[in-house]
């Protein structure tokens, strides 16, 4: 290019350039900087290929771009005019791109973008919510232009804005609109940008100097990066404006050499705007002088805080020094210099060419503007998205973050790297701005936004991020240098689950003593992570020191497997699977019933929490734990056989009481029995087994698998008197008379919730766990043709697909919210969707139509999802007006089930909650009265099989503990009795990360099921169960500390 | 193996800069750009050309993590310590590539084959757990994946340069 010696040269370049383009031609954009890493080259290859083999050169380019912000979908492609998003190519898509969508624009369905929760296919890049959520300012030429044409840059109003300056504007013009604009330094301390230039300014002398940051160091953020990969010469032009503003003739780019891509892209846009005129002397024949040397940095976190950065610059160690003076009165060579971030600089020519009125338009009343956000961690849309200031962060997260992977459940998001601190779950209405993130003891930074799901460990998180700051203090000052290995020690001994009680408070006040005292913004913000995750994470702490048990399964010296870890029973799920995949299945279920003696049940029906942090659920689908299990159990049982009994100590006089047959009672009940105690059950029922046997439908669990075991329980001391109601038959003081030392109360939660609308109470209005209650024990019970059920848990559906069996014609399941946040089991969900069982979602009943005493229908209220609540769902709000009436001969209300507690004596003295559950101590499981213990639904409301199992296990330890006169909450930490042997090697573990992909239990015809109340699920052949079991990763053999 | 090194070709790189401290590490970037690290001869001859103490350019070669005063392997291996990789399961990646390669942190291999390093953020957070072989990028791994990755570097020595 020629040098523009004029502004009025620059402006007919413009036209002229404008002039040449054509809109017509298509125009493919592809990624080539974040792309790279997934072969964005072969891609462009190809298409080069493609268009010169069909000699489509006049009618196609082929565009090489910086990032397109959606990095997940590596690599991605625009194609222009016909705004269409490919996602995730290949180079052997290209011919087939070329053939349909350029030349004959047809989509091709497989390439499009598909919504990760709601699998909607969406082509065109303009709908896509990822971008629609968007305000694009500062990356509104990132991913559109070619970074190394300066042309392109200038066609979309590149340096019109420094034109404007040079022709119009005086320096403090320009100050005063940066200024209004509300502009706010976006390298992670927000200072006002035009106050810091008013500074730099008002200092005497004649040579000043300008220094871009571009030392991105927080680990989580890469929007510099791609910003001056993708959009070099809007820093430039920032830098450019910047500079006449203050009145500086050089300037530096200090940027991080592990950024290669973008030192190389700086350098050409650099050499470009030098030939241009851009850059050096008499800039567009103004008079105006500027130039600028790039910088590379050699490896130094600390050198993104300004006075490091300039000692590095100059050739030092880039230590930092205390502040005043400000580098706007003496800094580079002892210069008066002024020193922003990369994403600063590129805001600068949109506000000069749009104006400051329409900057601060956007933002809040305290922020202007937009911000960059990188999207990383455990986030379904990894990238980097451009929003207005003060957006909610559900908004980032859901929308167009699209929400976290694998249907877990988002726990927190980490802002501003090592120096921020973390925002849970139950701030997720919070409008992301410099204020809202500080009230809540984060900050903005630089805009990094980690995401964090359930399997992260927030204490590993503070240790982590510590260990961060403390190597890469650069040991100037004492708190830091010191302070922060200090408090690794600290953390890193409470993750090694040696911590004590008082390292918490400890850890809060030496974190505040390295805040106040440190020299520079490193050390004075390094104690941030673990001060954030002291405050909203607290119990996470105190689960590590304490009970030695990292909840997330993360901390590996507390952690065996995660699926061990994450079972409340502690079922060895890793070792039955190894078991298992030697052909060793009667070992497989002897290392089962150490912990959970309810191996078919819960290889059935529990919502195994194991499978949601199985690591192979990161390289494909987790192994099937719960299958297995089943399958072991399986095997038995079709063999006729039954294990015998095993104490694990001699028999003894003490007897138990328990009252109540479920899960809870019963584990409690095996527990103490293999431990030679007596035990005898009490059940209300005329069965045994609570809620498993009349509250779980027989097509998803047969009753032969409860008596089985049942049976095996049994034989463990352990004797089950049923149709015993205690307040009736019995009380609580006749147990003591009759010589027990113990009870445990274990009677569920079987009484149904009321909906709270009118009609309630008419005739044909069922109740939910009392339907499946009926239908379990034989009871006949009248259905209508049209059903609709209201609610979206296990019961709801349980009831839906029992009802369907019975006859009726049309089941309907009423929801408030949506598919995402139903309580019910996935698998659950999609069986009745197989079984033809419409799910209505974001609709809530208003009153039951009723005439001449017969139900007539149900009015509907349809909802939105509004902000977001304590447990991180979003809430559904009724939409006004838009009620309707669902014709249905029968309503069943399923939203959920309370303990009854009328056998209670209105004076009894047992505490209970003003939910209807009872008061115990949570650890312990005891009751106020001594010798009564409780858990299972009674304590805690409606949960899991494997919950209630899980604190009948902490019950009966404390019984135990009771009965032998030992201190209820010393010595209860876990130990295994048992681990698996190692199967195989390391070598042969690593092996199964590869191939075969998570298998399926077959299951019956959708017809032959909804005829029958047959079980549904038929179970894996042996073939499959061990094929199924070698998929698991043995994550016990990757621990290093043993 | 230890390399033999022609020298005269830093003092053509000195030339190229003003004999100020704040050449002193564009120039230290380049000559280790020649030789993998910075032997002790050339930070002689740095350390007279730019006129700076020999003791502050020590000082300055230990504060970088880019700079090294030892032979480096032939192949670098960066694993990324960043969050998001972190996240992810970073630090097992980072377990299984220090057993594969029987070093730690920073170390050589004695067959000069392999160099591990760790990166506070490779700033490609979108493909953690993530680390590179010299300029490849191995994203969204898996720890049990890693030692393939690594032998195919083993076995043919040559590749990735």
């Amino acid at each position: 290019m020629n040098r523009l010696s004029s502004l009025a040269e620059l402006e007919k370049l413009r036209e002229a350039l404008r002039q040449g383009a054509n809109a017509e031609k298509t125009c493919v954009r592809i990624c080539m900087t974040g792309c790279r890493a997934y072969g964005a080259e072969e891609v462009r290859d190809a298409f080069r290929a493609e268009v010169r083999v069909r000699g489509l050169e006049e009618r196609v380019e082929i565009r090489e771009t910086g990032c397109h912000g959606f990095c997940a979908r590596a690599p991605v492609i625009v194609i222009d005019p016909l705004d269409i998003f490919y996602q995730q190519l290949s180079a052997q898509d290209v011919p087939a791109i070329m053939d349909e969508t350029i030349l004959k624009g047809k989509v091709l369905e497989r390439l499009v973008y598909s919504h990760p929760l709601t699998g909607e296919r969406i082509a065109r890049i303009s709908q896509i919510p990822f971008y629609r959520g968007q305000t694009q300012i500062v990356l509104r030429n990132c991913g559109k232009i070619d970074p190394r044409s300066v042309e392109q840059y200038i066609i979309r109003d590149g340096y019109a804005a420094l034109a404007r300056v040079l022709s119009s504007l005086k320096p403090n013009d320009v100050i005063e609109e940066i200024k209004t604009s509300g502009l706010r330094g976006r390298g992670g301390a927000g200072f006002p940008t035009g106050l810091k230039w008013s500074f730099a300014k008002a200092s005497p002398g004649n040579t000043k100097y300008l220094i871009c940051n571009a030392d991105e160091g927080d680990p989580g953020a890469f929007m510099d990066r791609a910003v001056l990969e993708g959009d070099p010469h809007s820093v430039i032009e920032g830098m450019l404006i910047a500079a006449y503003a203050i009145g500086a003739k050089a300037g530096y780019v200090y940027v991080r050499a592990e950024y290669p891509i973008a030192v190389e892209h700086l350098k050409i846009a650099v050499a470009q705007a030098r030939t241009a005129g851009l850059l050096g002397k008499d800039i567009l024949g103004s008079n105006f002088n500027f130039d600028l040397n790039i910088k590379e940095g050699a490896g130094a976190f600390v050198c993104g805080e300004e006075t490091a950065l300039i000692a590095s610059i100059e050739g030092r160690r880039g230590t930092p020094r205390p502040r005043p003076p400000f580098p706007a009165q003496s800094g580079l060579w002892g210069k008066p210099t002024n020193i922003n971030n990369v994403e600063t600089y590129a805001n600068i020519a949109p506000i000069i060419l749009k104006g400051a009125g329409w900057y601060s338009s956007l933002g809040t009343e305290s922020s202007k503007g937009t911000k960059i956000f990188s999207l990383a961690g455990r986030i379904n849309n990894t990238g980097l998205v451009e929003v207005p200031i003060g957006v909610p962060l559900h908004e980032i997260i859901f929308n167009v973050g699209g929400g976290i992977p694998k249907g877990r459940r988002f726990k927190a998001v980490q802002m501003g790297g090592p120096s921020g601190g973390c925002v849970p779950m139950n701030h997720l209405n919070l409008p992301i701005d410099y204020g809202s993130l500080e009230s809540i003891g984060a900050i903005m930074g630089s805009g990094g936004m980690v995401v964090m799901d359930q399997n992260t460990c927030m204490v590993d998180v503070a240790r982590f991020f510590l260990s961060f700051t403390q190597d890469e203090s650069c040991g100037k000052c004492v708190p830091c240098r010191l302070g922060t290995k200090r408090m690794l020690e600290i953390v890193t001994r409470i993750t090694r689950g040696e911590g004590m009680e008082g390292d918490i408070d400890l850890l809060q006040e030496m974190g505040q003593s390295i805040k106040d005292s440190s020299l520079c913004g490193l050390g004075q913000t390094s104690p941030n992570p673990v001060l954030s995750t002291i405050r909203h994470f607290r119990e996470e702490y105190e689960s590590h020191i304490r009970h030695k048990h990292c909840p997330a399964g993360v901390c590996e010296e507390l952690v065996f497997a995660p699926c061990e870890n994450t079972c409340p029973v502690r079922c060895d799920a890793v070792g039955y699977t190894s078991l298992i995949s030697a052909g060793r299945y009667d070992e497989a279920l002897d290392l089962i019933r150490l912990n959970m003696p309810l191996a078919g049940i819960c290889g059935r029906v529990c919502n195994h929490p194991c499978e949601k942090v199985c690591k192979r659920g990161d390289i494909d689908d987790p192994v099937a734990i719960s299958s297995l299990k089943r399958f072991a159990a399986d095997w038995e049982i079709k063999r006729g056989a039954l294990a015998s009994p095993t104490f694990l100590e001699r028999p003894k006089d003490e007897r138990v009481a328990v009252v109540g047959c479920g899960p809870a009672g019963l584990n409690v009940a095996y527990y103490l029995g293999r431990r030679g105690y007596r035990v005898t059950i009490f059940e209300a029922l005329p069965v045994p087994g609570g809620m498993l046997a009349v509250g779980i439908p027989r097509f998803r669990l047969p009753i032969n698998v409860i008596e089985h075991d049942i049976r095996f329980i049994c034989q463990h001391n352990v004797e089950i008197n049923t149709g015993k109601v205690l307040g009736k038959d019995f009380t609580i003081e006749d147990l003591f008379k009759q010589g027990y030392k113990a009870v445990f109360l274990g009677l569920g939660a079987h009484l149904d919730q009321k909906l709270g609308i009118s009609g309630e109470d008419a005739h044909g209005v069922l109740k939910g766990v009392e339907f499946l209650r009926q239908v379990n024990l034989g009871q006949k019970v009248d259905i209508g043709e049209k059903v609709a059920i209201i609610g979206g848990g296990n019961v709801a559906i349980d009831t839906a697909r029992t009802i369907m069996r019975l006859g009726a014609k049309e089941v309907t399941i009423v929801y408030r919210r949506t598919r995402e946040e139903m309580p019910a089991n996935i698998d659950e969900i999609e069986e009745a969707e197989d079984e033809k069982i419409k799910i209505l979602y974001l609709l809530s009943p208003t009153k039951i139509i009723v005439e001449k005493g017969r139900i007539k229908g149900i009015e509907c209220q349809r909802m939105k999802l509004g902000d977001y609540d304590a447990s991180g769902r979003a809430r559904p709000v009724p939409i006004q007006g838009s009620e309707f009436v669902l014709e249905v001969d029968n309503v069943v209300s399923a939203i959920g089930y309370t303990p009854d507690l009328s056998w209670l004596p209105e004076d009894d003295k047992l505490v209970r909650n003003r939910d209807g559950t009872l008061v115990v101590d949570p650890l312990t499981m005891a009751t106020n009265m001594p010798g009564v213990f409780a858990g299972g639904d009674l304590v805690t409301g409606p949960s899991t099989i494997v919950e209630a199992m899980g604190s009948g296990y902490r019950a009966a330890i404390s019984i135990e503990k009771h009965l032998k006169g030992r201190d209820l909450h010393k010595d209860r930490l876990y130990e295994p009795l048992r681990r698996a042997p190692m199967m195989f090697t390391k070598e042969e573990a690593e092996a199964a990360g590869s191939g075969e992909p998570r298998n399926h239990m077959p299951s019956l015809t959708i017809e032959s099921r909804i005829s029958s109340f047959s079980e549904v699920n038929l179970g894996f052949d042996e073939e499959t169960a061990v094929k199924e079991a070698k998929r698991c990763l043995r994550c016990d053999l990757q621990r290093r500390s043993e | 193996m230890k390399q033999v090194h022609d020298f005269s070709k830093v003092e053509e790189i000195i030339q190229g800069y003003g004999k100020e401290e704040a050449s002193l590490i564009p120039v230290l970037q380049e000559v280790q750009g020649l030789f993998g690290y910075l032997p002790k001869e050339a930070l002689v001859k740095i350390s007279k050309g730019l006129k700076v103490p020999l003791s502050r350019i020590y000082g300055v070669v230990t504060f970088y993590s880019q700079f090294y005063l030892t032979q480096r392997g032939k192949h670098t291996v960066r694993v990324c310590r960043g969050t998001a990789c972190h996240v992810r399961g970073g630090k097992s990646v980072l377990n299984v590539v220090k057993d594969s390669l029987g070093i730690d942190d920073g170390d050589t291999t004695t067959d000069f084959q392999f160099s591990l390093e760790t990166v506070a953020c490779l700033g490609t957070c979108f493909l953690a757990p993530v680390m590179m072989v010299d300029r490849t990028y191995y994203g969204k791994l898996v720890a049990q994946k890693v030692p393939a990755i690594l032998h195919q570097y083993k076995r043919k020595g040559g590749q990735g340069e």
